[in-house]
């Protein structure tokens, strides 16, 4: 063993005694079902530079095997459900149940028309209303979502993008009328537009204005929610449209690059920014390269800003993550396969070190998912966590011939997708010019080819099929819902101060013509129960629209 | 033959476009033109899309659960633009027991997840082209309406010199029947059995003379239903037992344009 491996060795030791007064082990001690004791860690018996410089130990550069030190041995990662239909208040009382069977973190699923910034009125949202996540128009809405969740107590992911600064700032008013300061909330906003030009579709402004929105969040965050993750950079949406996992690999950090060199041209740091940035990766039916696609972009994402931005906090090399697993794998015929599926995915994740994690509901692919199939869904994660052993020790994947081996196979793959990337002038103009787009197009459009040759097998679609039907119970959203939520806005509409309505509103228009902060003045706006759609038709008529080509 | 043209259509907010993008090529690869439409479009805009690409088929796609509302909103869009023989198909993330409603409000053809590109395709082809694939092979028969058999046959045996080949009485259409042989095709005479006779209603509006021009189609099941896609009205919905053991089906002469068109599948000829 050299002086490097035996140096770096010292200092995760010292690691994990720091560490462990912070989060002490789950149990004192681990061991096998026949009383094999379980170490911590388990390493080459000879250490040499290439395992320090490619691999590291946990909790080091460049985080191969994971961000902490002790990964799951003292934490488990976060179960966090994705959940929200219909209205607040449903949606506010399916958080409670979740929260009561024991998830540790809340998912807000918003509707198409709070995510594309219309109100439930507008003719735009018509059939829209409440159908894949749940309706925000108003602070009166989002005051119902946490009724009765203390803000201070849970970490809330929001699923929201092209209006991330208008939930956002609703959250923020939330908290604050529940007594709690806005430096003490936790969570996270999507906030990742260019994936949605890419993969998913939200989109409202075009990419240059919405760039300048999601600076203005970090810088905003930067000062008042130092705990909020700014943004979460997607590569799920970019897996689920069709890509492979190193064009997921290769997309996301492209993207999260861009965010980087946007922050810096206006002018942040970058220590100050990059250790709120969060990443959100899929989880797909090949285990081992799914395992590797993890280990592989935190690897990635650490040289990057350690060596091309030159970040000096290691908080800003750590790829922190989510992962929920792949809803596109997920089949309509024979639908509780999909939890044999979803497990095979969630322990892929688990291996590869996720932060926290969303397991798929059976029937998703048939309809939004009912409670008990939402219930079967945790209880996966459950058992993956207190029966199958897996969380034990740190990063057991390690040193496995092919694992490693994959892992530096996507690293190099992925690399020569941002050097073309990088050719085309970064992420924003590649996104424009349609590559990624194309890219992910054409790896679709051969595996449905290859599927229907049955060159790629899926159980019950191509082969192993039976007759049928299909009619599990399935979740309806109340087709009443649309014109209760309609109704709600319009009286909500009625009984604010309308001329400090209009008053905040010019106020945002002449931020956003300016170079002023847009965040301060959207706060304020929400508090006095402007709409969604209001704050953002003001911002459509100041930076105009997106149309795909 | 001209190729397919297909418009698919992303209808509401949804932005989930894999399947719609693979859709189009898949049939693209299967020698149709294909427009695709892009994100968030109106069942408005849907319709005058199609109208103005004058496609043959309209395939919606939907994940967001807003079928119920945005499907059957293109269909009348359709209806409402006078293109009706515009058919809509749909696929997406779409519940089983929808189909029935969708089928029910226009919608021609649920595809959900798993179906093939291919079987997408053949439904296509067989929907736009249906019996178009083997053209009408001859004219069976022209049928002429006369009031009394035996006054007319004189004329068409002897002066005419065409052969009698039989008379037959079809109750259930209230006629008795006449058939001349002209090389491959024949002139069928129609005398009413009584008042009541649709022929004798023909005589009484528009006096003796040519009834109908009968057109021998294979698989007459898939050319009514072929007719009733390019919105023609059909006297007969179902095939009705004719003389000589075929099957038979009659157009209104509304939509023949004055003249009563009867499709007719002969017994022989029916594989």
């Amino acid at each position: 063993m050299n002086r490097s491996y035996n140096e770096e060795k010292r200092k995760w030791d010292e690691n994990v005694e720091k560490t462990l007064q912070k989060f002490p082990e789950r149990k004192t001690s681990f061991t096998t079902s026949s009383g094999i004791p379980i170490k911590r860690l388990y390493e080459p018996e000879q250490g040499d530079k290439r395992y320090i410089d490619e691999i590291g130990f946990p909790g080091a550069y460049p985080y191969t095997r994971g961000i902490q030190p002790t990964m799951y041995r003292s934490r488990h990662w976060t179960m966090r459900q994705y959940a929200g239909f219909g209205s607040a208040k449903e949606t506010n009382e399916r958080f409670k149940y979740l929260l009561k069977q024991g998830q540790t973190g809340l998912s807000v699923a918003f509707d198409l028309p709070t995510q594309i910034g219309y109100d439930s009125d507008d003719p735009m949202a018509e059939g829209e209303v409440g159908k894949v996540g749940v309706a925000i128009d108003t602070l009166e809405d989002m005051e119902q979502l946490f009724d009765q969740i203390p803000l201070d107590q849970v970490s809330t992911s929001m699923t929201i993008n092209a209006p991330a600064s208008i939930l956002l700032a609703m959250y923020i008013a939330v908290g604050e009328k529940q007594g709690v300061a806005k430096e003490k909330l936790t969570g996270t906003i999507q906030n990742d537009i260019l994936k949605e030009y890419i993969a998913r579709g939200t989109y409202i402004f075009p990419p240059e204005p919405s760039m300048r929105i999601i600076t203005d969040i970090f810088s905003y965050c930067q000062e008042n929610l130092p705990k909020f993750n700014t943004i979460s950079i997607s590569g799920y949406h970019i897996r689920e449209a069709g890509a492979t996992a190193v064009q997921e690999v290769a997309f996301t950090i492209a993207n999260g690059i861009a965010y980087v060199d946007a922050a810096l041209a206006a002018g942040l740091e970058v220590d100050q920014f990059a250790p709120r940035l969060a990443f959100f990766f899929n989880a797909h039916n090949q285990f081992f390269e799914e395992a590797a696609k993890y280990r592989a972009a935190r690897r990635m994402w650490a040289r990057i800003m350690k060596e091309t931005y030159n970040a000096q906090n290691p908080k800003s090399w750590k790829m922190r993550f989510h992962t929920q697993t792949g809803g596109s794998t997920l089949t309509a015929q024979q639908p509780d396969n999909n939890i044999v599926r979803v497990t095979v995915q969630a322990l892929a994740a688990i291996l590869g070190g996720t932060q926290s994690l969303h397991t798929n509901s059976r029937d998703e692919a048939l309809a939004l998912p009912t409670e008990d199939s939402a219930r079967i869904a945790l209880r996966t994660q459950q058992i993956l966590a207190h029966e199958s052993g897996v969380s034990e020790t740190v990063d057991p994947l390690a040193g496995s011939y092919y694992v490693e081996s994959l892992t530096d196979e996507i690293e190099k793959q992925a690399n020569e997708y941002l050097d073309k990337i990088n050719d085309l002038g970064g992420a924003v103009k590649a996104v424009e010019a349609g590559f990624m787009q194309r890219e992910i197009h054409q790896t679709a459009y051969d595996t449905q080819k290859d599927i229907e040759k049955n060159e790629e097998i899926i159980v019950g679609v191509n082969e192993f099929t039976i007759d049928e039907e299909v009619e599990p119970e399935l979740l309806r959203v109340d087709e009443e819902l649309e014109k209760n939520q309609i109704q709600s806005t319009r009286k909500a509409r009625e009984t604010r101060d309308e001329k400090r309505v209009t008053a905040v509103l010019q106020e945002l228009e002449q931020a956003a013509s300016s170079n002023e902060n847009l965040m301060n003045v959207i706060v304020e706006a929400v508090k006095e129960y402007a709409t969604v759609g209001e704050i953002a038709n003001v911002l459509r008529q100041e930076f105009g629209e997106y149309t795909a080509m | 033959m001209e190729p397919i043209r297909v418009l698919i259509a992303k209808p509401g907010l949804d932005g989930h476009d894999r399947g719609a993008l693979i859709i189009a090529q898949g049939l693209r690869d299967a020698g149709m033109e294909v427009i695709y439409t892009g994100l968030r479009q109106s069942p408005q805009q849907i319709a005058q899309a199609a109208i103005q690409e004058d496609v043959d088929v309209v395939g919606l796609s939907s994940l967001s659960g807003a079928h119920k509302t945005l499907f059957p909103k293109v269909v009348e869009a359709l209806e409402a633009n006078d293109a009706s023989d515009i058919p809509v198909i749909g696929g997406g993330v779409i519940p089983t027991e929808d189909i029935p409603y969708l089928e029910e409000k226009g919608v021609r053809k649920i595809f959900t997840s798993g179906t093939a590109m291919a079987e997408t395709a053949m439904f296509i082809k067989e929907l736009v082209h249906g019996g178009e694939a083997t053209p009408p092979k001859r004219i069976s028969h022209i049928g002429i309406a006369v009031q009394h058999l035996e006054e007319v046959l004189p004329f068409y045996q002897h002066t005419l010199g065409l052969p009698l080949e039989t008379v037959e009485t079809v109750e259930k259409e209230k006629v008795k029947v006449a058939f001349f042989p002209v090389g491959d095709t024949r002139i069928e005479l129609l005398e009413p059995l009584d008042e009541e006779s649709p022929i004798q209603k023909f005589i009484d509006s528009k006096g003796q003379g040519i009834h109908h021009v009968a057109l021998d189609v294979e698989d007459i099941e898939k050319r009514i239903a072929h007719m009733k896609d390019k919105g023609i009205r059909m006297i007969h919905d179902t095939p009705q037992q004719g003389a000589h053991d075929s099957r038979i089906a009659f157009l209104h002469p509304k939509s023949g344009h004055g003249v009563l068109y009867e499709l007719c599948e002969q017994e022989k000829e029916r594989s």
